[in-house]
C-alpha cells in the first residue's frame, strides 16, 4: 500500500469532481477501460470527489462524451506538478544540481578507514600500512586497487595469513587474519641439556627425554643443569647422548617498583569541561560550536570522526601529591604491577602478588611489588660432542 | 438447466483436485477485514453507490452492502475496495 502512494505521488494524480445523473455507470465505464481510480467519496446524488492517475485523466474525455458528467479538477498533487511550479526557479535547480554532483564526486572518495580481526598486529600498525599503500581518508577510490594492497600486506606484515580489503561506499575495510607460524623443526640428531633460564624453586617437572639432574623443591640457579642430555648407564661403561626435553615448572618471583615525590603535583580533574567542535578536513576546519575556555590549568582530548572533529578540555588543579596519597598510591600500585609484568613471558601464571609502600616522611613514596608466578624455565642448550 | 448440470460438474471437479472455487467456477471472492474494510474481487461492476448502500454485480448476482459513510477506497478493473461502517451484507 504504502509503495502505491510512492509510486501515485512519484507519477503525479488529480483530485477530480464529476456531476452527474449516472455517476455509477461514469465508475463502470472507467473501470471497464482500464482507468484505475481512488479515493472514492459520493458528496452527494449527484456528485462525487475521486483521485485519478494522469494518464487515466487524459483518457477520461472519450468516456465522458457519451455521459455528459461534469469533471473539474480540484487539486493536483504528486512530483511533476512540484516539479513544474518550480522550473522557472533556475537557481534552485542548478543547487539541486550541483549538490547532486558534489554527493557523487564526495562519494568517488574514501572518508573513513576500518580494521576488523587483527589481535596480535596493533590497529595502528595496520593503518600506517595502509597510508603507505595509499588506502587513507580522502583519497581517490579509482586508484585503489585492493587485490594488489592484500597481497603487499600479507607479504609486508608477516603475521598475517589472510587480508581482505573492501570498499564499502566511502569506508574501506579491513578484514584480516592471523596465522600461527609454524614451530621451529627440532632436529634430534643434536644432543642437548636443558639448562635453567632463571632463578626458581622448582614446583613441577615432566621429563620427556633425558636424565633429570634436580627434583621438585630444589632451589635452582640461572644456567643451571636440570635435565641433563648425557645419560651414563651403570650397567654397561657406554654414554648415551640424547636431546633432552621436558618440562620445568618453577616458581619465580618479580619486581616491580615506581616512586613518586611528595612535592610533585599531579593533575586532577575538577569535572568542568568546555567544547569546541570543527567540521572539515585537514587545514580546511571551521569551528560550529564554540564554548568558551575559562581555565587556567587544562588538558585537551581531540577525537576525529569523519568531518567532525572535537576538543575537549578538561579543567585541571596541580595537586601536589602529598595532599593527596591515596591517589598517589592507586597510580604506584599501577605503574609497579605493568613494570613487574613487563619482564614476565606470555605463559607466566601468577600465583601471588605483594604489595608493599615505603613513605619517606616528607619526601617521596615508593610502591614495590612482588609477583610469584609459575613458570617454564627449561631452555635447551646444544651439547658439543667433541 | 444445462448451465446448471455444467457447474455442478466443474464444481464436483474442483472438490476433487482441491482447486480454488473462485476461478474454476468464477466466483466473487470477498473477504473483510473487521466491520469496515471489504474486498470484493471478481466484480462486474458498480450498480449503486451512496455512502448508505452499495450494490455490485457480480456472478451470482447483487451484493448489496448496507452502512454509514462507505466509499470506494479503491476501483480496478476485477477488485473494489470498500471502507467505512459496514452494517449489512445480501446476495439478491
Amino acid at each position: 500500500m504504502i509503495f502505491m502512494r510512492i509510486w501515485n505521488y512519484l507519477t503525479g494524480y488529480l483530485v477530480i469532481r464529476v456531476d452527474g445523473l449516472s455517476l455509477e455507470k461514469f465508475i463502470n465505464l472507467a473501470v471497464t477501460n482500464g482507468i484505475y481510480l481512488w479515493g472514492i467519496n459520493r458528496q452527494s446524488y449527484t456528485s462525487l470527489t475521486a483521485c485519478i492517475g494522469i494518464s487515466g485523466f487524459r483518457k477520461l474525455h472519450s468516456i465522458n462524451r457519451k455521459l455528459h458528467c461534469r469533471i473539474r479538477i480540484l487539486e493536483k498533487r504528486g512530483f511533476p506538478f512540484t516539479a513544474y511550479r518550480y522550473r522557472h526557479r533556475k537557481l534552485l535547480i542548478a543547487g539541486m544540481l550541483i549538490f547532486l554532483a558534489i554527493l557523487y564526486g564526495f562519494s568517488a572518495f574514501i572518508w573513513s578507514v576500518e580494521v576488523e580481526g587483527n589481535e596480535q598486529v596493533s590497529k595502528e600498525t595496520l593503518i600506517n600500512e595502509l597510508l603507505e599503500l595509499g588506502v587513507r581518508p580522502g583519497a581517490f577510490k579509482g586508484r585503489i586497487n585492493t587485490l594488489q594492497i592484500e597481497n603487499r600486506l600479507v607479504i609486508d606484515i608477516p603475521q598475517l595469513s589472510w587480508a581482505n580489503l573492501e570498499i564499502r561506499g566511502s569506508r574501506a575495510i579491513l578484514r584480516v587474519a592471523e596465522g600461527v607460524k609454524p614451530p621451529p623443526i627440532i632436529n634430534k640428531d643434536i644432543p642437548a641439556n636443558i639448562v635453567a633460564t632463571k632463578d626458581g624453586i622448582i614446583d613441577k617437572m615432566i621429563v620427556l627425554d633425558g636424565l633429570a639432574k634436580v627434583k621438585v623443591g630444589d632451589t635452582v640457579k640461572k644456567g643451571q643443569l636440570l635435565i641433563s642430555g648425557i645419560i651414563e648407564h651403570p650397567e654397561t661403561i657406554g654414554l648415551r647422548y640424547v636431546r633432552a626435553m621436558g618440562q620445568v615448572i618453577a616458581r619465580t618471583w618479580y619486581e616491580g617498583r615506581d616512586s613518586l615525590r611528595f612535592d610533585d603535583t599531579y593533575r586532577k580533574r575538577t569535572g568542568n569541561t568546555a567544547e569546541i567542535k570543527y567540521f572539515g578536513l585537514g587545514d580546511f576546519r571551521f569551528p560550529y560550536k564554540k564554548d568558551e575556555v575559562p581555565f587556567v590549568e587544562y588538558d585537551m582530548e581531540v577525537t576525529t570522526k569523519g568531518l567532525i572533529r572535537t576538543e575537549v578540555y578538561h579543567e585541571v588543579e596541580l595537586i601536589p601529591w602529598k595532599d593527596d596519597i591515596n591517589s598517589a598510591k592507586a597510580i604506584l600500585a599501577r605503574s609497579a604491577e605493568a613494570k613487574a609484568k613487563a619482564d614476565m613471558p606470555p605463559g607466566a601464571k601468577i600465583v601471588d602478588k605483594k604489595l608493599k609502600y615505603d613513605i619517606i616522611e616528607g619526601e617521596s613514596i615508593t610502591a614495590v611489588l612482588y609477583i610469584e608466578v609459575l613458570e617454564d624455565i627449561g631452555m635447551q642448550q646444544d651439547i658439543d660432542v667433541q | 438447466m444445462r448451465r446448471k448440470r455444467l457447474d455442478s460438474v466443474k464444481s464436483k471437479v474442483s472438490d476433487m483436485f482441491d482447486l480454488p472455487k473462485d476461478i474454476t467456477l468464477n466466483l466473487p471472492r470477498i473477504s473483510m477485514t473487521g466491520n469496515n474494510q471489504m474486498l470484493i474481487e471478481n466484480h462486474k461492476g458498480v450498480i449503486e453507490y451512496t455512502p448508505e448502500r452499495i450494490r455490485i454485480n457480480s456472478t451470482i448476482g447483487v451484493i448489496r452492502l448496507q452502512g454509514t459513510e462507505m466509499n470506494l477506497r479503491n476501483i480496478a478493473a476485477d477488485d473494489i475496495m470498500v471502507t467505512g461502517g459496514i452494517k449489512s451484507i445480501e446476495f439478491i
